[in-house]
């Protein structure tokens, strides 16, 4: 018995060691990314700036607004842009989706146009809108939310779409009348997917909103990059680049927060 | 036996699937009579025919041909009179053990308080009293069809019926719920009309255990089981008509 315990103990250890070595190496792979970019800038330091002059000009960043905007101001703007096109994409895409999934008629009706509509990349709309409503904060936004409505509406779609027979076998045995089958067995058997669709969503806002602001914007972090290529400023287009991926990456914690939240049955990690 | 009280009368069912060029007869001619509060059950290989019978007797499908009677009224599509436990983890998996089991009375639009009296009463009796607010995620298969069991009760059907609900229990968990589901039936009579394909459970269950072919499901022979309860699923008497079924049973392809 004794020996057991103790490989029982062992085997507890190890797994310890392993998670460890899991951590270490991802943290190796961000050190080894520095290292490289240390590397390139030692070689070539006329054409790429080391880490240690992005830092430096992130700290006069901190200082000196570009355009009378503060850099925490920037990100706001950008933020601005990506939350409240979310929220549109959010509540017009799960309606939608859930009614072409759930009618087949609407379906029938709306699924061909929007499998046309669907595979155009929201940049190449950017011309329509910039002649329809210029180069305005609403076209920024528009274009967000066009990216981020596609995946919402195609996974609450699906979502709908493959309900498990057994649920609304279960739903029709307890006699549920349409209304209730739908909001209280199709829409949350669905919500998996629909969350898939929120996550994907979140991701492209992101990814969107940095080619509206190329738009001719005059704040965001989408506009620190454009203005980093046209002043010849390579580490602000650097640092505007890390804080891309920083926030990008934040925004899917979030997100993933927020689901754990809203389904606390599952339990999966 | 012969004057018991008919509740369930079934004329002739037929079911037949449509295939590329041809039908498939899945159920064929089938007449029954269920009787007032017994325990029936319907024993066949697996395949054969009889979860379509039931799904038949739930309103999910409809019949190619044949009746459906209740107390003499023809029967058609679901009805909250009939109450089921299904065959696989049926539960609702974003609701916890109370909303699933309010179910049937939430969805009729009980109060709010005197539907939960009443589902706690059921949560109580399948001995699941402190798991009203787990998910179905957290509990283990028995535990799972207990609650499927109390949410069938708390609709309170007059007619329940069971498709294979221990089939996917593992073998000590499948005893258990065996034992548990007689003590349930005795405290809260109901007609219950309960589908297997395990002999054993059949005589461990059955007041009358109805041995079905193989597919298209035709009735073989009705075995009347006056075994007392609790029953002994090694006496000798018990493995006699265990052993008679058996003997006759097909075997599923």
């Amino acid at each position: 018995m004794r020996k057991e315990e103790k490989a029982a103990v062992e085997e507890v250890k190890k797994i310890t060691a392993l998670d460890a070595a899991y951590k270490i190496l991802s943290c190796l792979s961000i050190l080894l990314l520095f290292g490289l970019w240390y590397g390139v800038s030692a070689l070539y330091p006329h054409l790429f700036p080391s880490p240690y002059i992005a830092w430096q000009r992130f700290l006069t960043l901190l200082e000196k607004p570009i355009m009378r905007v503060s850099f925490p101001m920037h990100i706001a703007a950008s933020l601005k842009r990506v939350v409240i096109a979310l929220l549109f994409a959010w509540g017009l895409g799960i309606s939608f989706g859930v009614m072409i999934g759930w009618n087949k008629k609407m379906d029938a009706f709306f699924g061909s146009i929007f499998a046309f509509i669907r595979p155009i990349p929201p940049i190449a709309w950017i011309p329509l809108i910039t002649i329809c409503f210029g180069i305005s904060e609403f076209s920024k936004v528009l274009i967000v939310f066009i990216g981020a409505v596609m995946p919402v509406v195609v996974n609450t779609h699906d979502g709908l779409v493959k309900v498990q027979k057994l649920y609304l076998d279960v739903g029709e045995v307890f006699h549920a009348n349409k209304r209730q089958m739908l909001t209280e067995i199709a829409i949350p058997a669905a919500y998996p997917s629909i969350f898939a669709g929120i996550r994907t969503s979140t991701s492209t806002a992101w990814m969107v909103v940095l080619a509206a602001e190329m738009l001719g914007a005059n704040k965001g972090v989408g506009f620190l990059v454009v203005r980093g290529m046209e002043g010849n400023d390579l580490p602000l287009v650097l640092v505007a680049m890390i804080t891309i991926g920083l926030i990008g990456a934040l925004l899917a914690i979030v997100t993933s927060m927020l689901e754990r939240r809203l389904c606390p049955w599952d339990n999966k990690k | 036996m012969g004057q018991q009280k008919v509740r369930l009368h079934i004329e002739n069912i037929t079911k037949k699937f449509p295939l590329k060029n041809d039908t498939l007869s899945v159920v064929d001619g089938i007449s029954l009579d269920v009787y007032d509060n017994e325990f029936l059950v319907l024993l066949g290989p697996g395949h054969c025919g009889k979860s379509v019978l039931l799904n038949i007797l739930a309103g999910l499908m409809h019949p190619t041909g044949g009746t459906i009677e209740l107390d003499g009224k023809p029967v058609t599509g679901t009805d909250p009179r009939i109450g089921m436990v299904f065959q696989k983890w049926s539960l609702l998996p974003w609701k916890t053990v109370m909303e699933n089991t309010e179910i049937g009375p939430k969805f009729r639009g009980v109060d709010k308080k005197t539907r939960r009296e009443k589902a706690q009463e059921y949560i109580d009796l399948v001995g699941l009293r402190g798991f009203e607010n787990s998910y179905p995620s957290q509990l283990s298969g028995g535990m799972k069809q207990r609650v499927g069991i109390a949410r069938a009760y708390t609709n309170d059907p007059e007619i329940l019926i069971m498709d294979e609900p221990f089939g996917a229990l593992d073998a000590q968990t499948r005893y258990a719920m065996e034992e548990e589901i007689i003590k349930i039936w005795q405290k809260q009579k109901r007609t219950v009309v309960f589908v297997t394909n395990n002999i054993e459970e059949a005589v461990y269950l059955g007041d009358r255990i109805v041995l079905f072919s193989a597919r298209p499901a035709k009735i073989k022979k009705i075995y009347t089981n006056t075994l007392p309860r609790p029953r002994d699923m090694v006496s000798k008497e018990f493995l006699e008509l265990r052993t008679m079924i058996s003997d006759n049973s097909d075997l599923a392809l």
